[in-house]
């Protein structure tokens, strides 16, 4: 050591981050840091791979191909590709139709429910036991009730003496169509079913009394009072849904995987063949992105409109 | 409040019709697949079809574990270890670390907090299909592929963000008067957290544990690129290889299907009430 | 001895500045109240006494210890929170023994003291409950017993009783009041209420937007007011303030009243003040609290009475506002009646209408 001119001497920044890491305002962070770390290496570093594999012709059996820059080439063969725009087109109408009917389904479900003065206990945990089926139990479960031959729907409407001729409920496009977003719908009506009803139960007497008192009938009532009340439920149970709404993947792989003849493709589906079956890992990530970008969408869509409702109710909750 | 309004007779037995009919859709699939698992196979193929079980048989599970001589069944029980070896040390892991994230979110307001809690939400977004793909790249070049720390890796970041924003609402429902009366009382920060938060956070932090082991337990997209031999398979794998044999056995299948439900059952069971709580509390308050 | 000193304590939240620099010495065995508007800065004082908001700037010390870097747990003191903050999972008497339990007292020890203070609180019976199940009074008791069983140097209490109802504030009033006569502890409470702070306090600190206002004892705040905000803020019902120009010797209100000002003032000739006067210096004839020596009289109509019994609140304008006056003794007055009243001029307050101060 010298001398120096200096009077004090000035913190390394080594010196400045060690002082940051015993200090008070480190806490969060180290709190967070193991959290930040797993995301870090389990979904950022493997997005930013498949980032980059999305801008490769990469084909799984031949490795070196991972390094093949080709610029938009997938994105461009995928805009003019029109098994894609099928499946697209598909999937996005799938996530509106379901979650629009599995709302309209689970608000009417939770009105009734509502109303019953006894028992309401037993009917939640009724309602509760489609949620603890895993879409691939979902997927099976309706791959065996609508099975043409043995199915408990074509058995039924047998012996019911509705049919002569099976119904091939999965063979045929439309009808294996149906099937899906039925199989679907049951899976997953009971979460908006049993959130609005937690929100029905929350819903404070008196701005109801009050519009009775002011002479609304019971739809106004319904209409003025209730509904917007429900609304950020409504939005929480939508936020919830799209976050895990690829989770219909699962379900769709096992009653149809896409078939008959692409008819019930979805964009997962269509990426995993895309991926392991035809080995073409890049364009796979390339649909990757797309169906990626379509769920946040979705999601930041009904946040957006939850947190906008949150403020809208102000203090009234 | 229920039934504040007064109903004509008819309305009310409307109403009575309306839900007994929904709760039999809601019942009713789930319930056939698991009488199927007790019936043998020729009833369920029979036609006309036999309504009413004639025979009872535990048959089903007892092939599924090799313990019958009639067929060889799929390495079920080492499916069913697997799964829950991955379900639970994920779960035990994810708790651990979300509930120090949610904690951190929860009593302490720092720079980038409201862009962190996003992004950790957005990295819930990504669906597992489309991680599946870069995962399986990265876990073959890691050589963790088809091993049961590469699921559990996976399966620990998937139950992250959603174990942060339930145990933040629940530590929020904690007055922080609380945590600050026992530092005067006495207590580090970190005894005040342990002998007083913790403590109140428990049947929250509970739920949010079952929930994730749900979540691991039932998960398929990853599970199935992510395996590839009874070293690691999970039982929703099983599932998907017994469906896709030549010979389709549907009251093995059922009693499968039957294996997986039952824990998920009395799982969720136990936690419905916080369930409910949790997932509107986050979200509302 | 713990004496408790601050010395141009700030507070700042990023670049907002709630507390100013302020100075205050607390004596030992003092009890000690921080008065004043919600937003005025006392809670975050008490808590950066307590050590539960960091300093900013200045220092505070308890005892010859300055406390700035000690964690709450080392400053020896004690403190009742707003909501209590008892320990849901815990019953009575764990919650108690906690802090004893945590500074590893031994258990004999630790039950010795927790009976104690169960006995000064009349706690016996319920020592085995749960929080959730006392109800209001019983768990501020609790809260209470909690802070004395640990034998602190400093006692602090915010704003304890504001979620009692009236009649229970008044008891539990009294209660503090009789655990500091027993209890001797340097004590700083911090409420709202100015009754509270009146009645409790040895000496009452009056706080606004993030300064102290006025210092003093019960008495000096309610007769020497230091300006127009302390004037208004302590006594109940409120001064009457009026505005007034000086003219001579007198103070010439908006309706053209003149009162005679009291000697020794340093005026000048058409300076704008304020005036002010208690409700119970102004009142019907025959019906004041004081001796009805140097007044003036004024006649006017009755606009609102408001019997309270042992009085009566009148409102009649005066000087183009709405003033309050007290009758004791009262009998029935009618809306529109006129009455004679006598304004006491030796308890007359002059302020300086531009910057608010007593003259």
């Amino acid at each position: 050591m010298t001398t120096t001119t200096e009077p004090y001497s000035r913190p390394t920044t080594s010196e400045g981050i060690t002082a940051f890491f015993r200090s008070q305002k480190a806490i969060p962070y180290l709190l967070l840091l193991p959290a930040i770390l797993v995301i870090l290496s389990v979904v950022l570093v493997p997005l930013l791979l498949s980032f980059w594999t999305s801008f490769t012709n990469y084909n799984l059996t031949k490795p070196d191909t991972l390094y093949n820059f080709i610029g938009l080439r997938n994105y461009q063969r995928l805009m003019g590709n029109a098994e894609f725009w099928w499946a697209f087109g598909r999937t996005f109408l799938f996530i509106t139709i379901a979650l629009n009917l599995e709302m309209l389904l689970g608000l009417g479900l939770a009105l009734l429910v509502n109303k019953i003065t006894w028992g309401q206990r037993t009917l939640r945990t009724i309602m509760m036991f489609p949620m603890m089926f895993s879409p691939i139990l979902v997927g099976f479960q309706f791959k065996y009730i609508f099975n043409d031959s043995i199915g408990l729907v074509n058995n039924a409407l047998f012996d019911l003496g509705l049919i002569s001729q099976p119904i091939p409920w999965l063979v045929d496009g439309t009808l294996a169509n149906f099937s899906i977003i039925f199989a679907e719908i049951w899976m997953s009506t009971s979460i908006f079913a049993i959130l609005l009803l937690a929100g029905l139960m929350a819903l404070p007497r008196e701005p109801i009394e009050a519009a009775k008192v002011d002479g609304c009938n019971s739809w106004q009532v319904f209409r003025h009072i209730t509904l917007p009340f429900l609304m950020p439920f409504v939005y929480i149970a939508m936020t919830i849904r799209s976050l895990d709404v690829a989770r219909a993947y699962d379900m769709v792989r096992i009653m149809t995987n896409g078939g008959p003849a692409g008819r019930t493709e979805l964009l997962w589906t269509l990426m995993t063949r895309t991926g392991y079956q035809n080995s073409q890992m890049g364009m796979a990530n390339a649909m990757g992105y797309v169906s990626i970008i379509l769920s946040i969408v979705f999601t930041f869509y009904f946040y957006r409109k939850l947190t906008a409702a949150r403020t809208f109710m102000g203090g009234a909750q | 409040m229920s039934a504040m309004t007064i109903e004509k007779p008819w309305q009310r037995w409307a109403i009575r019709i309306g839900v007994f009919l929904a709760m039999l859709v809601l019942t009713v699939p789930g319930l056939w697949v698991m009488l199927t698992a007790f019936r043998p196979n020729i009833e369920v193929l029979a036609r006309p079809a036999i309504w009413i079980p004639q025979n009872w048989t535990l048959d089903n599970f007892a092939r599924l574990f090799g313990l019958s001589a009639s067929q060889q069944g799929l390495p079920v029980a080492q499916y069913f270890i697997n799964s829950l070896v991955i379900s639970l040390t994920s779960t035990l892991v994810a708790i651990v670390i979300g509930m120090a994230g949610g904690y951190a979110f929860a009593r302490f307001s720092f720079r980038g907090k409201g862009p962190m809690f996003l992004a950790f939400m957005l990295s819930r977004t990504v669906p597992g299909v489309a991680l599946s793909l870069p995962l399986f790249m990265l876990w073959a070049r890691l050589g963790i592929i088809d091993t049961s720390f590469g699921l559990i890796l996976v399966y620990m970041a998937i139950n992250i963000p959603f174990t942060i924003w339930l145990t933040d609402g629940f530590f929020r429902q904690i007055p922080i008067d609380l945590s600050e009366a026992a530092q005067i009382d006495g207590c580090t920060r970190w005894q005040a957290f342990w002998k007083i938060e913790f403590p109140l956070a428990r049947s929250g932090l509970a739920s949010a544990a079952i929930f994730a082991f749900l979540t691991s337990w039932n998960e398929y997209a990853l599970a199935s690129q992510l395996t590839r031999t009874t070293a690691s398979k999970t039982m929703p794998v099983g599932l998907m290889d017994f469906t896709a044999q030549f010979t389709v056995d549907w009251t093995g299948m059922s009693a499968m299907a039957v294996l997986i439900i039952i824990p998920a059952l009395v799982l969720t069971f136990i936690v419905q009430k916080h369930l409910i709580a949790g997932l509107t509390f986050g979200g509302v308050k | 001895m713990a004496e408790v000193r601050l010395n141009k304590v700030v507070k700042r939240y990023g670049k907002l500045e709630t507390v100013h620099g302020i100075d205050l010495e607390i004596a030992h065995n003092e009890f000690v109240v921080l008065v004043g508007p919600s937003g005025c800065g006392k809670s975050t004082t008490l808590r950066m006494i307590a050590g539960l908001e960091e300093i900013t700037g200045g220092t505070i010390s308890i005892g010859s210890r300055v406390v700035n870097a000690l964690p709450p747990r080392e400053r020896n003191i004690s403190m009742v929170f707003q909501s209590y903050a008892l320990y849901p999972h815990m019953s009575v008497r764990d919650n108690l023994g906690f802090g004893l339990k945590i500074a590893n007292m031994a258990a004999p020890e630790i039950e010795k003291r927790v009976n104690e203070a169960a006995e000064i609180l009349g706690l016996g019976p319920y020592m085995d409950r749960l929080p959730a199940n006392l109800s209001g009074g019983q768990r501020q008791r609790v809260a209470m017993g909690r802070a004395i069983v640990r034998n602190p140097d400093v006692f602090l209490f915010d704003e304890p009783l504001s979620n009692l109802d009236a009649k229970l504030r008044g008891q539990m009033r009294v209660e503090i009041k009789k655990l500091h006569q027993r209890v001797k502890t340097t004590v700083i409470y911090v409420t709202h209420d100015q009754v509270e702070a009146m009645t409790l306090a040895d000496r009452i600190v009056i706080m606004r937007d993030g300064h102290i206002e006025q210092v003093g004892t019960p008495t000096e705040v309610f007769e020497r007011p230091v300006n127009v905000f302390v004037a208004g803020f302590i006594g109940s019902p409120p001064m009457n303030q009026l505005d007034a120009v000086v003219r001579g010797q007198m103070a010439v209100l908006g309706d053209g009243t003149g009162v005679p000002l009291p000697a020794g003032l340093v005026l000048s000739e058409g300076q704008q003040v304020v005036l002010g006067f208690r409700p119970e210096s102004f009142a019907p004839r025959g019906h004041s609290l004081h001796w009805e020596g140097a007044t003036i009289a004024v006649s006017r109509p009755v606009v609102i009475a408001e019997p309270l019994g042992t009085e009566t609140i009148l409102f009649v304008e005066l000087g183009g506002k709405d003033v309050q006056g007290k009758m004791l003794n009262p009998r029935e007055v009618h809306p529109g009646e006129e009455l004679e009243f006598t304004l006491d001029l030796s308890r007359l307050h002059v302020f300086d209408k531009a910057s608010g101060r007593r003259l």
